[in-house]
């Protein structure tokens, strides 16, 4: 049983910002995971009218339980349209679609991502994982993309082992001169805090920091040179106790993404 | 000598040397001269799911994974390829989930791979297992969306397509079959995918329902199935029921054409221990010990195929295990309130750990 009435852990306040990253009126891509409690954590707060589409064909379902994969029936339950997984990616190159979010095992200082393998060679993977699934499609395709993951000096890397994701491939126009649809990751949310990247080099800033982190203590977290916005950095917006409430009520009541693994 | 031309990087990196493994996934004039020989008359096709797999799977066959990995997908079937030891099978689709388990059987050696895993419920290890020990190879690494269009493609009847997706990935560094190339109708720089259309020799399709001619009528999310039928040199209906035509003539919604199949088998449970829209939900406790327990060592794996797979007969002896009646009326309140058909309900349940085994299915 979850104690509601303990403090917020790093999983529930990356879910609040996460959400702050969805607005009212939106069409919304969800990959499987912390994507989905941000989404249906919107849905139920600040953004009631958002529609939410996935890859396996559901489009704008009615909310009900967390879905367990992007095919099972919360992502298509009562949906007016279920389409084939090639016309559902075709709507973000297409321009229908506002926004995705992703999950990665590894990200570079340019958003791009991996969720192939550690270790650099595709035949004798130190650990092979996932592959792409529906990752590279959207990060190829969507106008905007979020980026979100745990933040380990492990997980932010100065170059990933595979790019199975073109964020900002190598900076400047570099993923436009690719032929990639889109402005590519806007924002990577972390238990850290937030970050953008920078316009012209396109490489990954610091935009706000969860309480109690600074910049040097999240740098060491970090794999690669970060960069400093100008000024103060402010502090990320913190979960607030109703909202806190509902997430552990309503949106993940068996705490199933934002439940601290233990040892 | 192969007529094809394939991404040389992509072979170099892969170290295939004997092209011809790749040759009947793009192999159009193959697939035609299939469906051209198919036998067009609507006859009566029904068959037992044991004549079905023996007449239609060949070794050495390029085979898809349909529905979504454990959504409608036809997870008694590929019990079956198992149990009748096929051999050297390849792989294709979006996801590509469940020839981890074949390969780990000794069924499938290749894998045109897009992605394998269980979501939330995580990595699959065996896959990763099976990859460094050099039981399976790597043919094509590709996106969800770039299966999708490959088979797409050869449903619309061209030749192939061209893609924005993939581009600049290291995947295309590992996809023989993908050709970055400028496109046509522009004069500044726009560099495009091209994705041949993909043509796998066998496709078996779990369906809601279907009639004996194998018109397949599905429910619930198609995901690649209607192309990948469309496609595919040989095709399997298996359905949860067999209709008289007129039903199938009166529903509306997604339907395979008869002249597609091959094979229809009566298969009620066919996609136990998955999801079936509209029959009935998932047993979450049987994946999670999948993932959790079997995929964890071979021997892990070993025990849980022998008694899931090799040590039942068919798909009414696995809902046995997973609890008969009881076990279907669950599961069918499930599957229907998840679908906003039933009243809601309570969907926690005891989760399978590797410390806690709920002996439980649903």
């Amino acid at each position: 049983m979850r104690d509601l009435n303990a403090p917020a852990n790093p999983l529930e306040m990356l879910a609040y910002v996460l959400a702050q990253q969805i607005h009212d009126h939106k069409i919304v891509y969800i990959g499987t995971g912390i994507p989905m409690i941000a989404g249906i954590l919107a849905h139920k707060t600040h953004a009631p009218n958002i529609t939410m589409v996935y890859e396996s064909g559901g489009q704008d379902p009615l909310p009900k339980d967390l879905p367990w994969s992007v095919g099972c029936p919360f992502t298509w339950r009562k949906a007016p349209v279920v389409m084939e997984m090639a016309y559902s990616f075709a709507q973000c190159c297409n321009g229908f679609v506002d926004i995705a979010f992703l999950g990665f095992a590894q990200v570079d200082m340019y958003g791009n991502v991996n969720t192939h393998q550690i270790g650099k060679d595709l035949l004798h993977p130190t650990v092979r994982m996932t592959g792409s699934g529906g990752n590279n499609d959207l990060s190829s395709l969507t106008e905007e993309v979020v980026l979100v993951g745990v933040q380990t000096p492990d997980k932010f890397v100065k170059n990933v082992d595979f790019i199975t994701s073109v964020g900002h491939l190598t900076g400047g126009n570099s993923r436009r001169e690719a032929g990639l649809v889109g402005k590519g990751p806007i924002a990577v949310i972390s238990q850290c805090g937030e970050f953008d990247f920078e316009p012209v080099t396109k490489r990954m800033r610091v935009k706000s920091l969860m309480p109690g982190w600074t910049f040097d203590f999240t740098q060491q977290f970090t794999g690669f040179e970060l960069l400093k916005p100008e000024g103060e950095i402010p502090q990320t917006p913190v979960i607030p106790d109703d909202i806190l409430k509902l997430l552990r009520t309503e949106v993940d009541p068996r705490g199933v993404f934002t439940t601290m693994p233990t040892a | 000598m192969s007529t094809y031309q394939y991404n040389q990087e992509a072979l170099k990196n892969l170290q295939i040397e004997d092209t011809s493994v790749l040759d009947r996934l793009v192999d159009f004039a193959s697939a035609r001269q299939a469906h051209l020989r198919k036998d067009h008359a609507k006859v009566d096709k029904r068959m037992s799911l044991k004549d079905a797999i023996a007449t239609f799977v060949a070794d050495g066959d390029c085979m898809t994974d349909s529905g979504f990995a454990y959504v409608r997908t036809p997870h008694q079937a590929y019990w079956e390829i198992m149990r009748q030891g096929k051999k050297n099978l390849q792989c294709i689709a979006a996801p590509n989930t469940n020839h981890s388990f074949l390969i780990f059987n000794n069924n499938c050696t290749y894998s045109h791979n897009s992605y394998v895993g269980v979501e939330m419920r995580g990595i699959d290890r065996n896959y990763d297992r099976m990859l460094r020990a050099g039981r399976v190879k790597i043919l094509s690494e590709w996106s969800h969306g770039g299966v999708a269009l490959g088979l797409k493609a050869a449903q619309l009847g061209a030749p192939g397509l061209f893609s924005k997706q993939m581009l600049g990935s290291d995947m295309l560094k590992y996809n023989p079959y993908t050709k970055v190339m400028q496109n046509p109708m522009r004069d500044d720089p726009d560099p495009v995918v091209f994705i041949p259309a993909l043509y796998p020799d066998v496709s078996i399709i779990h369906c809601q329902v279907a009639d004996k001619y194998g018109n397949g009528w599905i429910y619930g999310p198609s995901v690649n199935d209607v192309a990948t039928a469309a496609a595919a040199r040989k095709l399997i209906i298996t359905a949860e029921e067999i209709v008289p035509e007129s039903e199938i003539r009166s529903r509306q919604g997604t339907v395979i054409p008869f002249f597609y199949s091959d094979a229809v088998v009566e298969l009620p449970f066919g996609a136990v221990p998955g999801n079936m829209p509209g029959y009935y939900y998932w047993s979450r406790q049987w994946w999670e010990k999948l993932i959790r327990f079997g995929c964890a060592s071979d021997e892990n794996l070993k025990v849980f195929f022998d008694e899931w797979v090799h040590g039942v007969k068919d798909q009414f002896e696995f809902v046995d295990k997973l609890g008969g009646a009881r076990w279907i009326a669950e599961a069918r309140i499930q599957t229907k309130a998840a679908e906003g058909d039933h009243e809601d309900i309570d969907f926690s349940y005891d989760e399978f750990t590797k410390t806690h085994d709920p002996g439980r299915y649903y």
